[in-house]
């Protein structure tokens, strides 16, 4: 019990439980805006785990995780929703509880990942990025015409969360906290935040156990990875039906903070940034890959929102660089500094800051070889 | 050093009797290429077995067949009873067939990572347990890195246990993946050239690890090796390939003395000088190890 309560009290774990509380203690001080830019960040970030857990660990480009956050998102739609009219479409839907149906997209997704597993076993690389490509367009397709389900190019509304009456909604019941009026947002902050640790636990338990070093072990080299026992095959398409249940999650969570769920969001463009946030977070590290949400989430709202105050910014609708352009000049900036300064991505950066206070704590006290570690390659 | 063979018998599966491994007139084609020509040879329980040769004479594609990396187009391997011929690489591994690669391959990570997945095929923790972090899962997870822990130390690899791979030198790391092949409780270990590359003193390190592993564990061991030196003195037994043909077996002595062997691997016309001796073989493929690389 005492070793319990020792590693609790480690630096880490105390910078993680600070970490949370301050996440828990934010929905108290932050506008709508910023709030729905959090659940946003907390959404991708789900994503992102299971990208990185397909693309960093097992080292299987894909670019069709939108298929997957589709698949999820929908998915939820239909199981909680109910048969009606939306917008000009007639819709129909399985009206399940709703933590039933998040439940029941998140397994959806696993199972068309699971589904996408003869494919991408006998592609590699680039061949396995472009073939997943195609999910895209087929996702597309089928989402601007199988209307029943996803209620056509408009979209459709997405039942709001309800456990045993309490919805996430701004009503139902009213809710008052220490001042605070908890409206949608508020409520929805806090399922993202328990899916969001519930989502790093795991991820981090796999990578560390059994499974995360045969994954491992495929993306260096399969040939090996099966002479040590490792059915590669089977692994790797469980790495695509993992990563697709963190991808359906995501979007569950997505659908319902838009509330309303449009074919339109779901394009090649999402699957980009999903992989941008692994590289800038740091392939294969799970707090990489929430660190990369949250850098592609909320940074451009953040120059966005700001960038009216710089100098030599004009007013929107002016000659010069407006505050937009200004905006995604420095998202730009700062992605290519990010890459070129750190090749570990944000992770790596954050273990070569931390390296140096640990060797002077005396931690890593066995002799260190003088080879001079090769950059990014622990990523 | 032996303090491994001791504690072995507490996870490995209950019969561990080293059965013969036995090739049968094996043959590997590409595209018209005959790598391997009716290959048979046979490892006794116990042994050390060279397979020796020229570049290019079969030795890998032999180790590749053996570890069902590559496929036999004729001919069989046993191992004991189970036919081998046929199965997928990680059912081999799991009959007790385990090896090393000429280059290095180990994953990112420490040293107790890439033991660790040794213990793969030991194991069962799956994605479910291991993501809730069952105590089955965590409690197999930590008996079994006491395991690796002992095959580290057993290999001299205790006090560099928890460090990443990619800081530690080359013979370090040539022997971390002799351990991790360790870890999978072997009945054959296949060592695809363990010394290559390494100076003196490695070398001498590996040929002592190796004579310790056979005598401590009691498993076979088949050696692809260029240093002739080494295998002057470790194998029992030495099986010749060129062009893909075995041309020679028998005991060291029986093989440096076969005119074919002198004739195909040391090299015709100054086989005066070459025969019989060790150190010239040693020279001359130091010489065939640096082309190589």
């Amino acid at each position: 019990m005492s070793d319990r309560l020792a590693a609790l009290l480690r630096p880490a774990a105390l910078g993680t439980l600070a970490g949370l509380v301050v996440l828990a203690a934010l929905p108290f001080y932050l506008t709508d805006f910023w709030l729905l830019t959090g659940l946003f960040a907390m959404a991708a970030a789900l994503g992102a785990i299971g990208l990185n857990l397909l693309s960093g660990t097992t080292g299987q480009l894909s670019l069709g995780h939108s298929f997957f956050l589709a698949v999820g998102a929908y998915g939820y739609i239909w199981f909680a929703g109910d048969d009606g009219r939306s917008g000009t479409h007639d819709v129909t839907g399985l009206g399940l509880p709703t933590p039933i149906a998040l439940v029941a997209a998140v397994l959806l997704a696993g199972v068309m990942g699971g589904l996408f597993s003869p494919i991408s076993g006998r592609l590699r690389g680039m061949y396995l990025g472009v073939a997943t490509l195609a999910l895209v367009f087929i996702g597309e397709h089928v989402m601007n015409n199988a209307t029943t389900v996803t209620g056509g190019y408009n979209g459709r509304a997405a039942e709001p969360m309800t456990f045993f009456g309490f919805t996430l909604t701004d009503r139902e019941p009213h809710l008052e906290v220490l001042g605070i009026e908890f409206g949608a947002y508020e409520r929805l902050w806090y399922l993202a935040l328990v899916l969001l640790v519930v989502g790093v636990v795991v991820a981090r338990n796999l990578l560390r156990g059994r499974p995360g070093r045969a994954l491992g072990a495929v993306r260096d080299s399969e040939i090996a990875a099966a002479v040590m026992g490792v059915p590669v095959a089977r692994y790797r398409s469980a790495a695509f039906v993992v990563s697709s249940m963190y991808a359906g999650l995501a979007g569950v969570l997505l659908a319902l903070v838009f509330g309303r769920v449009i074919p339109d969001y779901f394009g090649l463009a999402l699957s980009i940034d999903y992989l941008a946030m692994i590289v800038i977070g740091g392939l294969g590290s799970v707090g990489g890959a929430v660190a990369g949400a949250a850098f592609v989430t909320v940074l451009p709202q953040l120059f966005a929102h700001y960038a009216g105050a710089l100098p030599l910014v004009t007013a929107t609708g002016t000659d010069g660089i407006g505050p937009q352009e200004a905006s995604r000049y420095l998202y730009g900036a700062a992605i290519v500094l990010v890459l070129l300064f750190s090749p570990g991505g944000l992770a790596g950066l954050a273990r070569r800051t931390a390296a140096p206070r640990r060797r002077a704590a005396g931690h890593g006290a066995t002799s260190r070889p003088r080879t001079k570690e090769p950059q990014g390659a622990d990523t | 050093m032996t303090h491994a063979a001791t504690t072995h018998k507490t996870d490995a599966e209950p019969d561990f009797t080293v059965p013969e491994l036995a090739v049968r007139a094996v043959t590997v084609r590409f595209a018209g290429l005959v790598a391997l020509d009716a290959v048979s040879f046979s490892v006794a329980p116990g042994s050390i077995h060279a397979v020796i040769g020229p570049n290019g004479a079969g030795k890998s594609t032999c180790f590749n067949v053996l570890s069902g990396v590559y496929r036999a187009e004729r001919g069989t391997v046993h191992l004991g009873d189970r036919e081998l011929t046929g199965l997928p690489p990680h059912r081999i591994a799991a009959l007790g067939v385990a090896r090393t690669f000429q280059n290095i391959v180990l994953t990112q990570g420490t040293v107790a990572d890439n033991l660790m997945l040794g213990r793969h095929a030991l194991t069962r923790a799956g994605f479910t347990a291991t993501a809730l972090h069952l105590p089955s899962a965590v409690r197999e997870q930590h008996r079994h890195r006491e395991r690796a822990r002992e095959i580290a130390e057993f290999l001299d690899l205790g006090a560099v246990f928890d460090q990443p791979v990619t800081l530690l030198p080359y013979g370090v790391r040539k022997r971390v993946e002799m351990a991790r092949a360790l870890c999978m409780e072997p009945k054959v270990l296949l060592l695809d050239e363990p010394v290559a590359g390494m100076n003196a003193d490695e070398r001498l390190r590996t040929a002592e690890a190796i004579t310790a592993v056979r005598d401590g564990l009691g498993i076979s061991i088949v050696l692809v090796e260029h240093d002739m030196g080494l295998i002057m003195r470790l194998a029992d037994e030495v099986t010749v390939l060129d062009f893909g043909r075995r041309i020679a077996g028998g005991t060291p002595d029986e093989v440096r003395q076969d005119p074919a062997v002198v004739r195909a691997y040391l090299g015709a016309g100054d086989d005066g000088d070459n025969s019989g001796n060790g150190r010239n073989g040693d020279n001359g493929d130091a010489r065939e190890n640096e082309e190589r690389q």
